[in-house]
């Protein structure tokens, strides 16, 4: 592939300086909104007042249980398809060029990525079918249909 | 093809906000010192501008709005239109009693607030924003804006997870949810532009919009310069949906659905780390909001001089706001069980045909 070379901008360092400097920021502004509210704030320590929010009610059982996050699977499904993503960012950036330059036919750019991508519709094919990527519902909820 | 729209973003020469602050004030000459406090005197700049943008949003114009669609005023009693209410809110917010509930898992619950904020602060580092606004510009600006926004499912997660809290709990398992599902047709949306544009960095994706002529209007001569949500109104539309799923915002803001889970996570929340979760939220709207202004509307373009970009950029990000209040008052929310198949069978797929289609369409044009 003829792809043109592009020597690394000499700002570059900068830009992530510039990245770094607004993470500090963004770190500082919350700090210091926390140190004011705490110098501001009433402090009035009362039990009831702490307890968890159930509606009003008195809280039923702990938080820490288990149970059917629905997307486990689907989970599963992110991780192929977020590399996927990550794959095909340098692709797209080199579409252009590659299209431009006469050296190489559509096909050959188009091909592998199109071939790439079905793979992974097969794999969202069979966890379609398999009733993966819906609503999971218990028995009963399936005999009541 | 070069320009015939009335502003242009030369992408070889752009200044960014650093250099422009050391070059004012002298501190180029001070070697890597000079620089640092030049890097941060623009990251505070453009973090305040950003909060300033929040701070009117979040309190007031919110009011304002759904006010305007239920018929009603909203806030009115303090300066004109209510306006000073910002001020008020923000003394009211930051002096109210922190309560700490007594399930909270104790460092998780604190830091939680700080990165939903800081995360979505950070995404605004490579917007070009206009006017000389433009704090960094590295080669892999969209892929860095993505992935900077995708720190914020964390901070929900671990919000949700420390409370100690049922529907904090719901809340946040429910934002994890929605991420995993609509995260890949977002980005795979947004790399349909970089097929257009040929980079990843974000001047040159607004260069490229403002540098092509799609059509001229007969007898006005005015050029319509090529946007991508003019090239390509249907990713601009598959990019919209899946950017209020991914922002928590009606029709799909199932993690905070006040209905059924009070508030999601941030139930439990109160006084400043209230603030900062909120803060964050409207934060993540107006990065959404940037992200479709410089990839899709032509960032800081507009009629008239170049100088005045930044409130082209402020105007296009505002209507997005404005959006998402607007389906916040007409839409219904879309139920939990098709979140998922929403996502999967519906956005992923229409998302790679668009890809696909894309890439055969500048594959034909440009070859």
């Amino acid at each position: 592939m003829c792809v043109r070379y592009e020597p690394p901008d000499v700002t570059e360092m900068n830009d992530w300086i510039a990245i770094g400097a607004l993470a500090l920021v963004g770190l500082l502004i919350p700090l210091a909104m926390m140190v004011v509210s705490y110098l501001l704030r009433p402090s009035v320590p009362e039990t009831s007042k702490r307890a968890t929010y159930e509606s009003g009610e008195v809280p039923t059982g702990g938080t820490r249980i288990r149970f059917n996050i629905q997307y486990y699977m689907v989970a599963l499904l992110f991780l192929v398809f977020d590399i996927e993503t990550v794959l095909l960012f340098p692709w797209a950036v080199v579409y252009l060029d590659a299209v431009e330059s006469d050296a190489v036919s559509l096909l050959e750019i188009l091909g592998p990525m199109v071939a790439f991508v079905a793979i992974l519709f097969v794999g969202l094919g069979w966890a379609w079918r398999n009733g993966v990527v819906q609503w999971a519902q218990t028995p009963r909820q399936v005999d009541g249909e | 093809m070069t320009g015939g729209a009335a502003t242009l973003l030369q992408s070889n020469d752009t200044v960014l906000l650093p250099e422009r602050i050391a070059d004012l004030t002298g501190l180029g000459e001070l070697g890597v010192a000079g620089e640092l406090t030049a890097a941060f005197l623009g990251a505070f700049i453009v973090a305040n501008l950003m909060l300033a943008t929040t701070g009117v949003a979040g309190p007031w114009a919110k009011r304002k709005i759904t006010a305007a669609f239920t018929d009603r005023i909203a806030v009115n009693h303090l300066g004109p239109a209510g306006i000073f209410v910002i001020v008020a809110d923000s003394v009211r917010l930051l002096s109210k009693e922190n309560i700490i509930p007594e399930n909270a898992d104790r460092p998780a619950y604190d830091l939680a607030p700080i990165i939903i904020a800081s995360s979505a602060l950070l995404g605004f580092a490579v917007i070009p924003m206009g006017s000389g606004v433009h704090l960094a510009d590295p080669e892999v600006g969209l892929a860095y804006v993505f992935a900077v926004a995708g720190i914020a499912s964390i901070g929900l997660v671990m919000a949700g997870y420390a409370s100690g809290n049922k529907y904090s709990m719901l809340g946040g398992l429910r934002a994890v949810a929605q991420n995993i599902a609509y995260e890949i047709p977002l980005v795979v949306t947004g790399m349909s532009v970089v097929l257009f544009a040929g980079s990843l960095r974000m001047s040159e994706i607004v260069a490229v919009q403002n540098e092509t002529v799609l059509f001229t209007i007969p007898g006005l001569e005015w050029a319509v310069p090529a946007w991508f949500a003019l090239v390509n109104p249907f990713a601009f539309v598959l990019f919209l949906i899946a950017n209020f799923a991914e922002v928590g915002r009606n029709p799909f803001d199932m993690p905070e659905a006040p209905a059924e889970l009070i508030a999601g996570y941030q139930t439990e929340y109160s006084s400043v780390y209230f603030v900062l979760v909120y803060l964050g939220e409207f934060l993540h709207i107006f990065l959404g909001g940037a992200i479709i202004a410089t990839i899709f509307l032509g960032g800081p373009a507009g009629p008239g001089p170049a100088e005045i970009g930044i409130v082209w950029f402020l105007l296009k990000i505002w209507a997005v706001f404005l959006l998402t209040q607007w389906l916040r008052s007409a839409i219904p929310r879309v139920r939990i069980d098709h979140l998922i198949e929403i996502g999967w069978k519906g956005l992923l797929v229409l998302s790679f045909a668009n890809l696909g289609l894309t890439a055969a369409i500048v594959g034909v044009v440009f070859a």
